[in-house]
């Protein structure tokens, strides 16, 4: 059962009402009881953040890292223990901003570790700032008139190295997203999933959302699956990339 | 058998005598040997990893996931690098990792005079990251003593489950001696904790219970805890008060100095009773204030402006003379020098 999974005795989790996370844990915790992953056979590290919290509520060993240190001690966990199947659950933030650098290389060294990227184009847990992925014009607490830059554009920067593995999918997108998380862990390097996901309290309501369902519609409504084979994903679909 | 053996090369022999099997690192004057070594060291075995790493935040988180993995692990870094690995040195206090950090002072601040031999990191090594936490801290003098402190400063963070910095400098990691590191004997100390892979355990930097669980706004939690832990780095520090100790009745100054000052006043041993701390942190307590009674004047004398000094003041309760020897020139005539200008009288 995928329940095995998850610490059920710490419900309710620490994150709001409406927050995407929960079901990018249970998505995961479904693809880890399908593939036989369990606490003797793996490990998820998550950075800090709301995001960070999600290691703490699987029924597996797992490490709570620094802000934007979840590569680095991923990487080493693996070198370690080839054994071990890492899966990193992180931030938008976490990942391509403070922890932009460790992105960049390890992207480059290709370990074999899945790393799911919790995207909701905010700093959420601290309230609501402009984020690397945040995108231009968008208004958050740090940024009241608008963002004033272009956001970092993560499929490019996965796809810089020869081997590469990107997907793009969203929390509206369940099963999308499930075989997005099945096909990254089964892919045997640095396999990225980019997962749009609802800020509801902390950055959609700033943007008009009244609820996280109304976001989950808007990711209905902006997102379509790329065509088979396709090569580049364009900014509204879902899909992924890969070359091995 | 006897070899020339230089410091940095012994820090790095003492380490795989100790069990360390993953090193990660960025490449820092005067430490950048130890990480050639540790690169050759992969070749020759497959069960050394290695991580030339992008920058020094990643070579010191990586060494704290390897040891969560299962790994003895360390680093070597110096100065401005040092400084980068304080965020991962206080996570490690946080999450109980034991690790070993070794850091081959230079001349700072920033990046200073890169290939200069200093003391600078010394308040730093105590103080560097947030919060409150009890650092174990090791500076050897000698080509003998690199190896020996280095199999101690694994040890201690077995015990003390937390990251054990073992200090030197550009002269001591560069100085060339003959010995035979087969004498040094010393019992090393095994992995307890069970690695990643093996429970369902939760390693976290946030404040925690004993059971791992984040309890972010519990006083009494954190209070427990933190005094958990202070006591048991105490209890670990007491088996390795290390210092050296000349007394000298004709004297009524009692000269403290460590590291490689330490063997630049060594002649002074007839002009003064000497006083060398090998533990540095936490701080000689008793053994600094029995050895420092009878003597009028304490000085301490060190290649930065008086950091370990004002630490000694404050453990003795009494005035302490301090005598830097800075900008990387460390010799007798200078320390001779200092000393006759703070203590207003020939040194001979």
């Amino acid at each position: 059962m995928f329940k095995d999974l998850i610490k059920l005795d710490l419900l309710p989790t620490s994150w709001c009402p409406g927050c995407g996370l929960g079901q990018i844990m249970i998505q995961l915790a479904m693809v880890m009881d399908g593939l036989g992953l369990n606490h003797t056979n793996s490990t998820v590290i998550s950075g800090v953040g709301c995001t960070g919290r999600l290691a703490g509520y699987m029924n597996v060993d797992g490490i709570y890292t620094l802000h934007g240190r979840t590569l680095p001690v991923a990487e080493a966990v693996k070198l370690v223990s080839p054994d071990l199947k890492v899966i990193v659950v992180s931030g938008d933030g976490d990942l391509a901003s403070i922890g932009g650098n460790h992105l960049l290389h390890a992207a480059r060294r290709n370990p074999d570790l899945t790393v799911l990227c919790n995207n909701n184009n905010v700093y959420g847990l601290t309230g609501g700032q402009a984020g690397p992925t945040t995108p231009r014009n968008t208004k958050t607490v740090s940024t009241p008139s608008g963002a004033t830059y272009d956001p970092v554009n993560l499929q490019n920067l996965m796809k810089a190295g020869a081997k590469y593995f990107y997907a793009k999918t969203t929390v509206y997108h369940q099963l999308h997203l499930r075989n997005c998380i099945k096909e990254a862990v089964a892919w045997p390097g640095f396999a990225f999933v980019d997962i749009t996901c609802q800020c509801i309290e902390n950055n959609g309501r700033r943007l008009g959302f009244n609820s996280a369902y109304e976001m989950l519609q808007h990711f209905r409504r902006t997102y379509k699956r790329a065509p088979d084979g396709a090569e580049t994903l364009g900014s509204d679909e879902i899909g992924i990339v890969r070359q091995g | 058998m006897r070899h020339l053996v230089q410091g940095n090369e012994a820090l790095f022999l003492g380490a795989l005598k100790a069990g360390a099997n993953f090193f990660a690192g960025y490449p820092i004057s005067p430490s950048t040997n130890i990480l050639v070594l540790a690169a050759e060291q992969a070749v020759k075995d497959t069960n050394f990893k290695f991580i030339q790493s992008e920058d020094e935040l990643a070579a010191a988180n990586a060494i704290i996931g390897a040891s969560l993995a299962g790994a003895k692990s360390f680093t070597a870094t110096a100065g401005p690098g040092f400084t980068l690995m304080q965020e991962a040195i206080g996570y490690a206090h946080e999450v109980e990792v034991p690790t070993v950090f070794l850091n081959i002072q230079r001349v700072g601040p920033a990046t200073g005079m890169p290939t200069m031999p200093a003391q600078q990191d010394i308040v730093q090594t105590n103080y560097g990251s947030s919060g409150d936490y009890y650092p174990l801290a090791f500076y050897p003098n000698s080509v003998a003593e690199c190896y020996r402190y280095a199999i101690t400063a694994f040890n201690a963070a077995e015990e003390s489950l937390s990251p054990v910095i073992l200090l030197g400098d550009a002269f001591v990691g560069h100085l060339n001696e003959v010995v035979d590191l087969d004498d040094i004997e010393l019992e090393v100390i095994p992995r307890t904790r069970p690695p990643l892979g093996t429970g369902k355990r939760f390693f976290t930097g946030l404040a925690h219970d004993e059971e791992g669980n984040p309890r972010t706004a519990d006083a009494g939690v954190y209070r427990e805890w933190l005094t958990k832990v202070k006591a048991r780095h105490e209890k670990v520090a007491s088996r390795y008060s290390d210092y050296e100790f000349s007394g000298n009745p004709a004297s009524d100054t009692l000269l403290i100095s460590y590291g490689i000052v330490s063997r630049v006043v060594a002649p002074l041993g007839s002009t003064f009773a000497l006083f060398r701390p090998i533990r540095m942190f936490p701080m000689l307590g008793d053994e600094l204030r029995n050895h420092a009674q009878g003597y009028e004047k304490i000085a301490v004398i060190e290649a930065n402006d008086g950091q370990y000094a004002c630490l000694v003041e404050h453990e003795l309760k009494r005035d302490v003379i301090h005598v830097p020897l800075l900008g990387g020139r460390i010799n007798l005539d200078l320390a001779k020098q200092g000393l006759k200008e703070k203590l207003e009288r020939e040194v001979p």
